[in-house]
């Protein structure tokens, strides 16, 4: 916990709901010092992709709500402002399930991503190039239709788009969704590469625990709507209980899948 | 012979300038589709009430150009209106609530047209006459209607300011973005608010330069309403997505109503200009649901 002014992020205590009924998140407070990675773990439905929706405020065409709390980025509140104002603002949501317009190309795609911002065709070009230099593996497919390319392809045209708008602060909700390892893998080493390289803070909602405690500086683990732990990166993968109920390795062994089902039985009785 | 050919000429050409109304239609419903995916069945009370607006206006006697402009503006009053009183409380809902609220939107227009306007046929002079070219009757000894070219070069202009404006502005780009995924597009800062605005002013101005060629050849009357929605059919043919679809389907089909109309029409006693576009359509579905020119639907399996 730094002073405010070495946060890019800090939310205290909000309570989130849908519908003016549906109570998403209780509870949840969270920090994001300047240039770091900061993991959001938990299981589906705890509220992870609605903590970040709550930051770049796309909460509220889902007709969603911050009731209690507040957000503070870059030094002044987060109330009323729209999606695009957030981007210009430069904080920017890559959403879950990549989401690319499908019928663009590539570069198109990745153009998009600029649309906030006011480039001559000279530095809009620039721009791209230098984007390929993270992902390269686009540059070849840049006039493929988005919609034809492989998944992996398209994880990385939704981050490609989203540094295009040059944030401050990305907010990546599960990048490793439906993905093989090695892509996964892929994906991160490139996350990681911007926040070095670029200097952009990160907010990743992720529910593999692994990968993403490995590459984050610090983690926080929801449950139905409330922070129930935070830790550095480092310490989490060593705490015996996210051992056990997120990375599925007991002491020291790993779990078998019938194990762990006794094992929570065995919970609830007690 | 060569007269028999002559006149299939002469009905080929009369069908597809014919049809090139249709297309103007059309393109005020790709316009929207493109931007909301969404058929706005008020597109044909649109072209209804700009057409009746601009009538009314020359009535109070402002000059034709002065008409005009009141009535662009006039339009783009509707789609700011459109957008901010039926489209962005609607916003990510399914399309189908948007679909519904578009026949809403039409009823609504053309009430507002009627009570303001009246009920009585119009008449609707360009200065375009709708009869024979002479010159050209004379050298090639064909007969082509006046309006029905001028017509034709409209729609020509207006699907070449829109295909560059789809394809090589920034807006454009966002035009399509927004098609594709109106949540993804408003992540990466595109406002959806200009988007909307914007797409549905350029559907009311496409609406009414259709409505000023239809009212210019049938009236200005609330037939229009029904006549718009021959659009469907070219919509279907040449894809509901695309501009250039929406020019070849509209040739198409009046290419082929003629056509048929002329050669088998009197086999039928005549009358099937009215349903043959339709049937033509059908086929389509059937073979080609995504039109000739529509973007393939494209779905990870």
């Amino acid at each position: 916990m730094g002073t405010s002014s070495s946060n890019i992020l800090e939310i205290k205590n909000i309570e989130v709901a849908y519908n003016k009924v549906i109570l998403a998140l209780h509870d949840v407070s969270l920090i994001v010092p300047k240039g770091k990675i900061v993991a959001l773990l938990g299981a589906n439905g705890a509220g992870k992709s609605t903590t970040l929706k709550s930051i770049s405020t796309m909460l509220a065409s889902e007709r969603g709500e911050v009731t209690k709390g507040s957000i503070n980025y870059d030094g002044f509140e987060i109330k009323k402002q729209t999606p695009s104002e957030m981007v210009k603002l430069g904080m920017v949501q890559v959403l879950e399930g990549r989401r690319c317009f499908g019928h663009l190309t590539v570069e198109e795609n990745i153009i998009a991503g600029a649309y906030s911002r006011k480039l001559s065709r000279g530095d809009l070009n620039a721009e791209v190039e230098k984007i390929y230099n993270y992902f390269k593996r686009l540059k070849e497919r840049r006039k493929s239709q988005a919609g034809f390319t492989s998944g992996g392809e398209q994880q990385m045209i939704a981050v490609a788009r989203a540094m295009m708008a040059k944030p401050k602060m990305l907010l990546l909700d599960e990048p490793s969704m439906g993905l093989a390892p090695q892509l996964v893998a892929e994906i991160f080493h490139i996350v990681k590469d911007l926040n070095e390289k670029e200097g952009v803070s990160i907010l990743l909602a992720e529910q593999n625990t692994n990968i993403a405690l490995r590459n984050a500086d610090y983690a926080y683990i929801i449950e139905t709507g409330n922070v129930m732990l935070e830790g550095s990166a480092k310490s989490l993968l060593n705490n015996e209980k996210v051992k056990e109920l997120y990375l599925g390795i007991s002491k020291g062994k790993r779990l078998n899948f019938k194990d762990a089902i006794r094992d929570s039985q065995r919970k609830k009785t007690n | 012979m060569t007269e028999s050919i002559l006149f299939f000429f002469e009905v080929l050409v009369g069908g597809l300038l014919s049809g090139t109304m249709y297309s103007l239609v059309a393109l005020g419903f790709v316009l929207i589709y493109k931007a909301s995916a969404t058929f706005n069945f008020a597109q044909g009370a649109m072209v209804f009430f700009a057409v009746l607006s601009f009538v009314g206006f020359m009535e109070y006697g402002m000059p034709f150009a002065v008409a005009f402009v009141a009535t662009v503006f006039l339009m783009i009053l509707v789609g700011m209106l459109t957008e901010r009183l039926v489209l962005r409380p609607l916003m990510n809902q399914s399309e189908d609530t948007v679909l519904m609220a578009t026949i809403g939107l039409g009823f609504v227009l053309e009430g507002l047209a009627q009570a303001k306007w009246g009920v009585e046929v119009r008449k609707l002079s360009l200065g375009i006459g709708d009869f024979p070219i002479p010159w050209i009757a004379d050298n090639l000894k064909l007969f082509i209607s006046a309006l029905d070219l001028t017509a034709g070069l409209v729609a020509l202009v207006m699907i070449v300011l829109l295909t560059l404006l789809f394809k090589f502005t920034k807006i454009g780009l966002g035009l399509r973005a927004v098609a594709d995924d109106a949540g993804a597009a408003s992540s990466i800062g595109i406002p959806l608010k200009h988007i909307m605005l914007l797409v549905w002013s350029a559907a009311g101005v496409v609406a009414l330069v259709a409505g000023m060629m239809w009212g210019a050849r049938a009236g200005v009357q609330f037939a229009l309403i029904e006549l718009a929605l021959k659009a469907l059919p070219v919509l279907i043919i040449g894809g509901f997505s695309s501009i250039p679809g929406a020019i070849v389907g509209g040739l198409l089909v009046g290419a082929v109503e003629k056509v048929l109309e002329v050669y088998i029409g009197p086999y039928f006693k005549g009358g099937i200009e009215a349903w043959a576009p339709y049937m033509l359509s059908i086929l389509f579905l059937l073979y080609r649901p995504e039109g000739l020119f529509g973007e393939k639907i494209i779905r990870r399996v």
